[in-house]
């Protein structure tokens, strides 16, 4: 369904990404997983064309291009069939939680505003919040904030939804409620991107798991390959130091 | 109590002349706007030419005392017209040398308030727009100018009210505005009552900068209340 070959990024000549393919299937949830500054997010935000990759090809949803040679009808085109939860949340300050939702249907999908509340708050109920729908998001906690991320992209229905490390910026005893949702989702069939560090969530959610390091795929499989036998000495490095920590 | 008649009298004179100083001003913060909104954008824009362009301009237009603006407007632009294209304003309404004199003060500080403001909006306020499908210009006018907006206003208030004052100087090229008439009245009166005079000149500007000031606290109150109206 999304399928990315070759992907290269480089900031001020530092290869960031030094070509990376991704295949992703209706119904799948991967989790990308590796150490910091290994080029996690970077490849999410390639992906998705909010900024501009320097080489590769994509295939998703008509468009079949390199990264290079898509027109802005092109990159309209991927973007309104991706949703994207960011780090930090990046709710519209201005608009109530319920607004936030309904701007992109009514303003980018015209949806009808009536139908466009109504698939809001359908929304806003998955993640718990129907009693927060007129708050704004100073007045949320992180994770009521990142929850509302979430609902305003699953709200456009979108072929894949990529996650940015949802649950980093969040303090420890809201991680739960957001992978709690993130979890109901995966159940219910949504595709999914995950740049996590949550190893639990990577290996009894996704069913498929890519381990990167200095900007190539190391490794990728299910979660009992990845995690119970890793074949790459890096990968076996990795997971030694990160459960170590946990 | 004599004085107080005087002023109130005096100010009868005045207030007819206003609509100059009313003309002038919004004409000049409505362009002005527009020309700094214009500047702000060069100076974010990727061309090297036009960021360096914007802020030699913003530099010297800041460094021009509004007296020498007005003069330069009003003896040189006839001159540069019908040198360049061979057109002769020399007949213009004076009124417009002020308004354009004024529209390039005013756009200076314009811009810079704007790029701030622009600035303090969070870059992922941008991205979370376009990654719901809105198109650049449709997250900027949506998402990021109503968040700037709130920002600017209360640097963009005093910047009007600075305007408005450097409006005074309208006179000075002979047009007759508020100030111009009270030299008249003084001069009529051979040079009596000069203070009762401009003591009411002096009111009619305080009560239109106090006005500007509760008009933006207002707008500024509703934006907050909006944020306020359910308490958990």
């Amino acid at each position: 369904m999304l399928k990315i070959e070759g992907l290269r990024k480089s900031y001020d000549g530092n290869e960031i990404l030094k070509g990376i393919s991704v295949d992703v299937s209706k119904g799948d949830v991967i989790s990308i997983i590796g150490p910091s500054g290994s080029g996690k997010t970077t490849l999410l935000r390639n992906m998705t064309t909010l900024e501009q990759a320097d080489g590769g090809h994509i295939q998703f949803a008509d468009v079949d291009k390199d990264f290079q040679k898509l027109s802005s009808k092109d990159i309209q085109t991927i973007r309104r069939n991706v949703g994207f939860v960011f780090q930090n949340y990046n709710l519209f300050n201005n608009k109530t939680a319920l607004q936030n939702i309904t701007e992109g249907l009514i303003v980018a999908r015209k949806v009808n505003k009536s139908e466009a509340k109504k698939i809001a708050l359908e929304a806003l109920e998955r993640v718990g919040l129907s009693d927060r729908q007129n708050h704004y998001p100073s007045q949320l906690s992180g994770g009521q904030q990142q929850r509302v991320g979430i609902a305003r992209a699953v709200a456009l229905n979108p072929k894949v939804i990529f996650f940015d490390e949802p649950t980093s910026a969040l303090d420890p005893e809201l991680v739960g409620e957001v992978l709690k949702v993130m979890r109901d989702l995966a159940e219910s069939g949504t595709t999914m991107v995950v740049v996590t560090h949550q190893m639990n969530f990577a290996r009894n959610v996704s069913n498929k798991v890519i381990f990167m390091a200095d900007g190539h795929i190391v490794e990728q499989g299910s979660p009992e390959s990845i995690f119970e036998h890793p074949s790459e000495k890096r990968t076996q490095e990795f997971l030694t130091d990160i459960l170590a920590n946990v | 109590m004599e004085n107080i008649k005087l002023i109130i009298n005096f100010l009868g004179q005045l207030l007819p002349a206003i609509n100059i100083t009313l003309i002038v001003s919004v004409s000049s913060i409505v362009l002005g706007s527009l020309l700094g909104l214009g500047l702000a954008a060069a100076k974010q824009s990727e061309s090297a030419i036009l960021r360096v362009f914007a802020s030699i301009y913003v530099s010297v237009i800041r460094a021009t005392p509004s007296i020498i603006m007005i003069f330069v407007v009003y003896y040189g632009m006839p001159l540069f017209f019908s040198a360049w294209f061979h057109i002769n304003i020399e007949g213009w309404n004076r009124m417009y040398f002020v308004i354009i004199a004024l529209t390039l003060l005013f756009s200076a500080p314009v811009s810079e308030i704007m790029r701030s403001a622009y600035g303090s909006v969070s870059k992922g306020q941008t991205e979370a727009g376009l990654m719901v499908g809105m198109t650049p210009f449709q997250t900027f006018y949506r998402i990021v100018l109503p968040q700037a907006f709130v920002v600017a206003l209360p640097n963009f208030a005093n910047s009007v009210i600075n305007l408005m004052k450097e409006g005074a100087l309208t006179f000075t090229i002979g047009v007759v505005d508020m100030v111009a008439k009270a030299q008249m009245i003084v001069a009529n009166n051979s040079g009596g009552y000069a203070w009762q005079t401009y003591c009411a000149l002096a009111l009619i500007y305080w009560v239109i900068s106090l006005a500007i000031d509760k008009g933006v606290t207002l707008v500024e109150k509703s934006y907050q209340a909006k944020r306020k109206t359910i308490a958990a």
